[in-house]
């Protein structure tokens, strides 16, 4: 299809706007926590840093809890992801494969896992978790997010499995393969690009999540990023450096999850399968 | 090697019969060909000897044994797909092992039998490289190579040369001839192509909705058919349907046809059972190449519409539009053109007749 240069322009300009709004807000966030205080609450915002320091993160280092909350988050974040893959593959494959009745009704359920706003359940389950000890546990937050990151990671990976040609499979079963077998050595890899959006679907829902971890939480020592973090923001002042360093630092384990399994999401895993 | 035998097969999705109660005996060593149109049942039929799909009902039984319910992998087969089914993230070498690994062969006896199977397909400089590195007729060698590997007492193929392009087909074609007659196992071939069918099967299972129509050797079909849907299927191009009106009976117990179509009065045709009852109205089958040029004792006169010439052999069509229109195939260079009155002889030994319900005289 041919374009005219006036149409490129077009939708080089819409692109570029809409890369303009991403990635303005994250830009006046990084480059605001190596600005000096004064530059960071001047008049005129300089979208160019004018001054350069450090001083917020080391303030942000060694003189708060943050080090802690993000120990605290990395680990309910990861262990949240690793167990939501963990049962969500089994579940996916087994709402894709097996014919049992019910099949695609409870299917349809698990989502309404969604149809209740967390604040709604917040109380109820508060008062499960008080009775199980386990308030004031990272335990009860990796719980929660398993739960909630769940019925979306199956329903997603179901349609990826339903997109490996059903002949791949038949192949591993004349060939001998035992369905757990096949499922670890053909199909897990063959879907490697959904689990890789499960687990960081997964892993950015634990690590932003807030309403469950301010409730369930309540000793210093055992807070998240989300919820310590907002105990920057005092009642009478607010520390804009050390505001705009933790937030650059929170956003950084999620970008180096993006470069880690970036690759692979790479497209047609199953070109040269069938035909 | 082995016998397969099935017995009352029978196959139902829902309300759907899909295969009507098959009985079918194969011997060791055949060469097995299941074809008709799409939708006859060939591939499900294929895939319950396979042990993919369910049996409604009847057995399938290889050497003797039950193995009606026996999990695929314990039937002693091998299947080929029409997609290849290649595992995409695994080398040749890692697919063509797969089978001998689930089977708990140790690895360096794997890897002996991989070669020896790549060697056998021309495949040993690609054993490193993923599927996708691979063209087609390569793909589906190492398809073949994963099932020759497992050394099967029986091969199941599934339109194994669909994906693939015209020269490449024939080639693949001569190949797993070659490899019929190298291994000697018994192999199942599913296609509708008709030129694979007959080039390939030592005998052919003609199928249509879920039955089968005959079963024979290439040439009892070609020439023996039991039915109008046979004689349509096999043949390339089409043997040409024209109505006959029996005018009489000669002394020896021939038919005599009036054919308005082919301008023919009195033509003698010998029906298969002499004693059947013969109604008025009949079919005559002729197939194009049993016309020969020039007129003899049966002339037929018919007006060129269309011609086409591959060179060896032209064929000639009369007006494609009409329901009866004739294919005549002419043999070596003709002058014929379109336009043109050609005028051929029969045989009335080459001619089948069928009743309007396509059952044959």
């Amino acid at each position: 299809m041919r374009r005219g240069v006036g149409w490129n322009i077009v939708l080089g300009g819409v692109v570029l706007f809409f890369v303009l709004i991403i990635t303005l807000p994250f830009w006046w966030v990084m480059s605001g926590s190596f600005k000096l205080p004064q530059e960071i609450i001047a008049r005129v915002p300089t979208m160019i840093p004018q001054s350069f320091t450090l001083q917020h993160y080391v303030k942000l280092l060694s003189s708060s809890d943050y080090p802690t909350y993000m120990i605290n988050s990395l680990v309910v974040a990861s262990v949240s992801t690793l167990i939501t893959l963990a049962l969500s593959v089994p579940a996916a494959y087994a709402f894709f494969r097996l014919r049992f009745p019910g099949r695609e009704a409870l299917y349809r359920m698990i989502l309404l896992a969604y149809a209740f706003p967390s604040i709604v359940v917040l109380i109820p389950l508060f008062g499960m978790f008080a009775k199980l000890g386990l308030v004031d546990t990272r335990t009860a937050l990796v719980v929660i997010n398993v739960s909630f990151a769940l019925p979306f990671a199956i329903w997603m990976l179901r349609s990826f499995f339903g997109s490996v040609p059903m002949e791949i499979e038949e192949a591993a079963v004349m060939d001998g393969a035992p369905p757990l077998v096949i499922l670890r050595r053909v199909m897990i890899p063959l879907i490697a690009p959904g689990i890789a959006s499960v687990g960081i679907f997964a892993f950015i829902m634990s690590w932003t999540e807030y309403v469950f971890a301010s409730v369930l939480i309540l000793s210093d020592a055992k807070r998240t990023v989300p919820v310590g973090f907002s105990g920057i923001i005092g009642q009478y002042q607010i520390d804009w450096g050390l505001l705009l360093a933790g937030a650059s630092l929170a956003t950084l384990p999620v970008i180096l999850l993006f470069a880690l399994i970036g690759r692979w999401f790479v497209s047609g895993l199953t070109e040269g399968a069938v035909k | 090697m082995a016998d397969i035998q099935l017995s009352a097969l029978q196959k139902t999705f829902g309300p759907v019969e899909v295969i009507r109660s098959i009985d079918l005996k194969i011997k060791s060593g055949e060469f097995i060909v299941f074809v008709g149109p799409s939708g006859c049942g060939k591939s499900t039929l294929l895939r319950m000897i396979a042990g993919l799909e369910n049996v409604t009902a009847g057995t399938v039984s290889i050497d003797g044994a039950d193995v009606t319910r026996a999990e695929p992998s314990k039937r002693g087969i091998a299947m080929v797909f029409q997609t290849y089914a290649l595992y995409p993230h695994m080398s040749v070498e890692e697919n063509m092992a797969f089978g001998l690994e689930m089977a708990g062969m140790p690895k360096q006896q794997r890897l002996e039998a991989v070669r020896k199977a790549a060697e056998t397909l021309q495949l040993v400089p690609y054993l490193d490289r993923k599927p996708k590195a691979l063209s087609g007729g390569q793909r589906q060698r190492v398809a073949i190579g994963r099932a020759i590997v497992r050394d099967p007492k029986i091969f199941l193929f599934d339109e194994p040369l669909s994906n693939l392009d015209a020269e490449l087909r024939v080639q693949m074609r001569l190949e797993i001839a070659k490899l019929h007659n190298e291994l000697g196992a018994t192999m199942i071939y599913v296609t509708h192509d008709q030129v694979e069918a007959m080039t390939l099967a030592t005998r052919i299972v003609v199928l249509r909705d879920g039955r089968i129509e005959q079963y024979g050797t290439p040439d009892e079909l070609y020439s023996d058919p039991d039915n109008m849907f046979v004689a349509g299927f096999i043949g390339s191009p089409k043997i040409n349907l024209v109505p006959a009106r029996v005018s009489g009976r000669s002394e020896q117990g021939a038919l005599l046809l009036d054919v308005p179509e082919l301008g023919l009065s009195g033509l003698a045709v010998m029906p298969r059972s002499p004693e059947a009852d013969v109604p008025q109205d009949l079919i005559l089958g002729i197939r194009p190449e049993h016309f020969h040029a020039g007129p003899g004792e049966h002339t037929v006169e018919l007006k060129c519409s269309i011609i086409e010439r591959l060179g060896g052999v032209s064929y000639v069509y009369t007006d494609p539009g009409r329901d009866n229109a004739v294919t005549m195939e002419l043999r070596g260079a003709t002058p014929v053109r379109a336009g043109d009155t050609v005028s051929a002889s029969i045989d009335p030994g080459d001619c089948f007749l069928f009743t309007q319900d396509g059952v044959r005289l």
